[in-house]
């Protein structure tokens, strides 16, 4: 469903992705972590046709991103990590809009439209402008304006900031019926329970590069350690766990 | 998909609607001050347009060519305006604006996302240029009698005169950001339009129009004329639309100009479609990329900072709004253009001729030296209610690292207001003391105008400090529209009438003195009682001022949740 080849992306004689090859099949809730800077965010951005590789190809539904962009981006339902809304338009006017640049009539979406917003329990504020929203709530619209047009893939990029754990809870239910429906999640986040919790694969990238890729059960064998939790497998793997250094420093 | 490119121009429309619909407090009073200024300025344009053009009728064939050089004129300078403006609105329409993060990651076709972006870009670069035009032409139309046809040629030609230079700037800036990132494009844009508008403004001046006026210097009228004329080429669009214009005006259709003017508007929308529609994601992504922009470390105002008989609180604040200041490039490029309208204003007093009037010279520059006080005062409100109100609010989101730190919100605000005083303070005094010495006012006033421009240089800056902290908008976009928020509307209200009773308040007493020394008459003691009390009432409202809204700032700050 997203198939990622050979993506390079290169800033001057910085390269920020080398060589990140991916694919999350139907169903799939795959899991994208890594170090900060590691290239996460600029691999789920080239992903979401925001920004252009270097080199690569990426895949959408059968659709080739460079060859057949508005195909591909129809399919695709896109979380930001730092969203962008209408301050000045109501929940309900954002999200006739958000429908409209997909495709979706005005009589079929206003139905659709309420569901997502009774959903993700935003209804009461449907006609009050976003700008008085709170932040929680701004992340519950952007992720009632990504399921809005029924995608066949999700990418996500932290979906869990600023939520408070209903929020959380909610996000995580309508991930799991998501991917039962057949829709491929690719997810990027540091928190590394939420990973553990709800991936069935994992691929951990560091310096532009995939290092591990595997189910935790598989990651926790590549690191070599008996540990239950991913967060001693993660910081193994990415070689981090500076403890002496944080002592001295303190 | 929603086929018309107008659906992406929805939020936008649907944002003014709201806003229209729920008012924010200060809007009514906004709208009501800026459509009244608004519309005595057309109001005036309208009026001085159509009385030169009348007289102008009188000169027959003279007239004519004066009338048909003066539309090219105009078309030129607002097309290289046009142009500018297109290039740095297309920079942030194309490029910057946040909601693009959103339009490009969505299925939208690349020539819908153009049209509707070119649109915004033609009416936000445009809007200007078509204001001020409207009561020029009508002015123009009406003084000549004009028929129905020179309307309508009016509308015809404003719309294609307008698409070609915005067309050429959206295409330039495309060129600029698949070169610089998209940033650096913008300050060095934000640079070339201030030295752009510094250049123009000194070319109108220096070329002393007044001159006309005089009749001695007739004999240089023709060679004014040449000067104005070396630039009006032909192959310009100001050209076409002067050109066509003037034919309207006279009952004619000029096809030839209008077609050219509509073919090239036509042309260059299309070429720039195309080259948008293949280059624009390349573009877009690379101005996404700029990731480290280039900045100067400023260590040697650290050094002079470092040196200030400051607390090491104050010195910090000091230093932090020193950097910000000199690395927004849109924040001391409009500085730079202030400083050149003040050399304008001081070179206005160096060419006024007052010896022409010998008897009243003297009572007249006296008498002027208030008016430049005033006028000094109102430019220096300018320049705080631009620079100085907006200070606390200038924190923003990172406000909060001062109230969390053991910072009294009393040196903060002082901070604030001492960073803004300084400069206001030796512009003001320049402007002051330069303008009277060019004129050549009596000592006295001299004297007396330094003195009063320091007290009312404090009592401006603590009155826009202190407005400013109470009446913050930390979520403002950019420091303009704090300048232009309710709280920025009654500081320039409430700076005026100070100005008015202050000026007054010296007036009285400076004129009575001279007018005393002219007919060399003592002045009576109960006069110069009221005479001093009248100077001292200048001095403590100069002192209320500046002081009660610092002392209202600083609780406004200490009170904020």
């Amino acid at each position: 469903m997203i198939l990622v080849q050979d993506l390079v992306k290169r800033y001057g004689a910085f390269t920020a992705v080398d060589g990140v090859s991916l694919e999350v099949a139907p169903g799939e809730i795959h899991g994208f972590l890594g170090p900060n800077g590691a290239g996460k965010t600029t691999t789920i951005r080239i992903i979401a046709g925001l920004l252009k590789p270097t080199r690569g190809r990426i895949v959408i539904d059968g659709h080739d991103l460079a060859r057949e962009p508005e195909a591909a981006k129809s399919a695709l339902g896109f979380i930001p990590d730092r969203p962008f809304l209408y301050e000045k338009l109501t929940a309900g006017e954002f999200l006739r809009f958000h429908a409209g640049l997909y495709g979706l009539e005005a009589p079929a979406v206003q139905g659709r439209l309420l569901e997502m917003l009774d959903l993700f329990e935003l209804s009461p504020w449907e006609g009050e402008l976003i700008e008085s929203f709170s932040h929680g709530m701004k992340q519950r619209l952007v992720l009632c304006a990504a399921f809005l047009h029924r995608p066949r893939a999700i990418l996500v990029d932290e979906p869990m900031v600023g939520l408070d754990p209903r929020g959380a809870r909610l996000i995580k239910d309508v991930f799991r019926v998501m991917s039962r429906k057949g829709v491929a999640i690719l997810m990027s986040t540091h928190t590394l329970e939420v990973a553990q919790e709800m991936c069935d694969r994992i691929s951990i990238i560091q310096g532009g590069r995939i290092i591990a890729r595997g189910t935790v059960g598989e990651l926790r064998v590549l690191a070599g350690g008996e540990d239950e939790h991913l967060t001693p497998v993660f910081l193994k793997l990415t070689g981090g766990g500076g403890l002496q250094e944080i002592d001295e420093a303190l | 998909m929603t086929e018309a490119f107008p659906y992406l121009l929805q939020p936008i429309l649907l944002a003014l609607r709201n806003r229209m619909r729920r008012r924010e407090r200060g809007d009514a009073a906004r709208v009501s001050l800026f459509g009244t200024i608004g519309l005595l300025v057309g109001i005036a344009i309208f009026a001085v347009v159509f009385y030169l053009t009348l007289q102008l009728l009188d000169y027959e064939e003279l007239g004519d060519y004066l009338v048909r050089l003066g539309l090219s004129w105009l078309f030129l300078t607002f097309l290289s305006f046009l142009a500018f403006s297109a290039l740095v609105t297309s920079l942030s329409t194309f490029f910057l604006s946040e909601d693009l993060r959103l339009l490009v990651a969505a299925p939208v076709p690349r020539h819908r996302l153009f049209y509707s972006r070119y649109v915004q870009t033609l009416g936000q670069s445009s809007w200007m240029v078509v204001t001020f035009l409207l009561p020029v032409l009508l002015a123009v139309g009406l003084a000549r009698c004009a028929g129905a046809g020179y309307y309508l040629t009016a509308g015809l030609t404003l719309l294609p005169f307008v698409i070609i230079p915005v067309a050429a700037g959206c295409a330039l800036t495309l060129l600029l950001v698949s070169i610089f990132p998209a940033r650096r494009a913008r300050d060095v844009l934000m640079l070339m339009g201030v030295l752009f508008a510094i250049t123009l403004i000194m070319l109108l001046r220096f070329l002393r129009p007044e001159r006309l006026l005089s009749v001695q210097s007739l004999p240089d009228v023709t060679a004014f004329f040449a000067t104005l004329q070396s630039p009006v080429t032909p192959l310009l669009p100001s050209f076409w639309a002067g050109e066509s214009l003037f034919t309207a005006l006279q009952g004619g259709i000029d096809g030839l100009h209008l077609g050219s003017l509509w073919t090239t508007a036509l042309a260059f929308t299309i070429l720039t479609r195309l080259a948008f529609t293949r280059h624009y994601f390349s573009a877009w992504s690379k101005a996404q990329e700029a990731r480290k922009a280039r900045f100067t470390r400023l260590r040697l105002l650290e050094t002079l900072v470092s040196h200030l008989p400051l607390r090491p609180v104050s010195r910090h604040l000091l230093l932090k709004d020193l950097k910000v200041f000199l690395r927004d490039t849109a924040q001391w490029s409009q500085l730079l253009l202030l400083l050149a309208l003040a050399l304008v204003y001081v070179y206005n007093f160096r060419v006024l001729d007052l010896e022409r009037i010998p008897y009243m010279s003297g009572v007249i520059k006296n008498a002027y030296a208030f008016v430049n006080l005033g006028m000094a005062a109102f430019v220096l409100s300018a320049v705080a209610v631009r620079f100085v109100f907006p200070a606390v609010s200038a924190e923003g989101a990172a406000f909060w690292l001062v109230r969390v730190a053991p910072v009294t919100m009393r040196a903060f605000l002082w901070s604030k207001f001492w960073t803004g005083l300084v400069p206001i303070l030796v512009l003001a005094e320049a402007l002051t003391l330069v303008s009277n010495q060019l004129l050549g006012v009596t000592p006295v006033l001299r004297v007396l105008g330094g003195v009063a421009i320091f007290f009312m240089t404090f009592a401006l800056v603590g009155l826009a400090a202190g407005m400013g902290a109470r009446y913050p908008r930390f979520s403002a976009e950019n420091l303009s529209q704090v300048a232009g928020s309710y709280g920025g509307i009654a500081f320039m209200v409430l700076a005026v009438l100070f100005i008015l009773v202050v000026v007054g308040l010296l007036a009285w007493p400076a004129s009575t003195y001279l007018w005393h020394q002219y007919r060399e008459e003592p002045i009576a003691p109960g006069r110069r009682v009221l005479m001093a009390l009248s100077l001292l009432a200048a001095l403590a409202a100069s002192l209320a001022t500046f002081w009660f809204p610092m002392r209202q700032g600083v609780r406004a700050l200490e009170q904020m949740e």
